[in-house]
């Protein structure tokens, strides 16, 4: 492209566009972890599908073969950053919501592993996991610290309130309810009401 | 009364360069090159000239151990194009009238 001192409105205008939608098309995955997860979820499912007529002992322990595959998912994931010649605004936002899984994956595995039995207590660990999903994915992907906090502080208490009977669980999440949503609230609300007595 | 466009967007390349850079959190100095079809020269030089106005942030990073250039449009950068793009429609809206 020539440097142009002189361009008119109505070329301006094109480039814009034009520049946009360039921005806009160049924006791809390379798909491997995507197809990583895609081939060792649906390889273990099959497996266990099968097992129920095998009865091979082994196999019950084939889920472990996805916690191995995060071991290639970390070196595609550094490989892939390094090679990307861009970042859209949806990255992070995006990434948020895998890491929400991931660490979800985990509590959940976890709580399923070692939950005594089903009751209460055990119950608003669960809720405690849904609770940390939004407000870390949206801590995230607008960079919102205390939410952020307030997310993980939700997940650690689910794995606390498995230890702990009803009614006392109820405490944990009221305290994940605090930290998730109520402090980071009256943070949001105290920004929000000094951005508008400045506009006024 | 017209407000005037602003001379430092109103170049063709400098203007290609915000455009990329509105659309993305942030690129490399070779995606800019090859969107644009600029030379890396000229490139540099305008470049510089958004970085020197406050309309974007250069990083300058090693990746693999060699030298690499990452943009990034600024909060001036912004509302410097929205009122590139506000100006410019006013003008359009009047040349319609006409």
């Amino acid at each position: 492209m020539e440097e142009k001192e002189t361009l008119s409105n109505e070329e301006s205008l094109a480039l814009i566009t034009e520049m946009i939608s360039r921005a806009k098309s160049d924006y791809v995955e390379t798909g491997i972890s995507a197809l990583l997860w895609g081939t060792i979820t649906t390889f273990c499912a099959v497996l266990t599908f099968a097992n129920y007529w095998w009865q091979q002992n082994w196999i019950n322990y084939i889920w472990f073969l996805s916690l191995f595959a995060v071991i290639p998912q970390i070196l595609i994931s550094i490989r892939e950053s390094k090679i990307r010649k861009l970042k859209a605004y949806s990255d992070d936002a995006i990434g948020g919501v895998w890491i929400s899984f991931g660490i979800c994956i985990f509590l959940l595995s976890f709580w399923l592993s070692v939950a005594p039995n089903p009751g209460w207590g055990n119950t608003n660990s669960l809720y405690l996991i849904l609770y940390g999903i939004p407000t870390f994915t949206s801590g995230y992907a607008r960079r919102f610290k205390p939410m952020i906090f307030g997310g993980i502080a939700c997940w650690i208490f689910s794995i606390a309130s498995i230890y702990m009977l009803y009614p006392y669980s109820m405490l944990l999440l009221a305290a994940g309810a605090q930290l998730a949503w109520f402090i980071p609230g009256l943070i949001l609300r105290k920004k929000y009401l000094t951005a508008k007595q400045q506009n006024v | 009364m017209f407000k005037e466009l602003d001379p430092i967007l109103h170049s063709q390349l400098r203007l290609a360069v915000m455009s990329l850079l509105i659309s993305v959190k942030e690129a490399d100095f070779i995606f800019i090159r090859e969107k644009t079809n600029a030379t890396a020269g000229n490139l540099s030089v305008q470049i510089q000239k958004l970085k020197d106005a406050g309309y974007i942030e250069v990083i300058k990073e090693f990746k693999e151990n060699y030298p690499n250039t990452t943009c990034r449009i600024t909060k001036p950068g912004i509302k410097a194009f929205e009122e590139y793009v506000k100006a410019l429609q006013e003008y359009l809206k009047v040349n319609i009238k006409k």
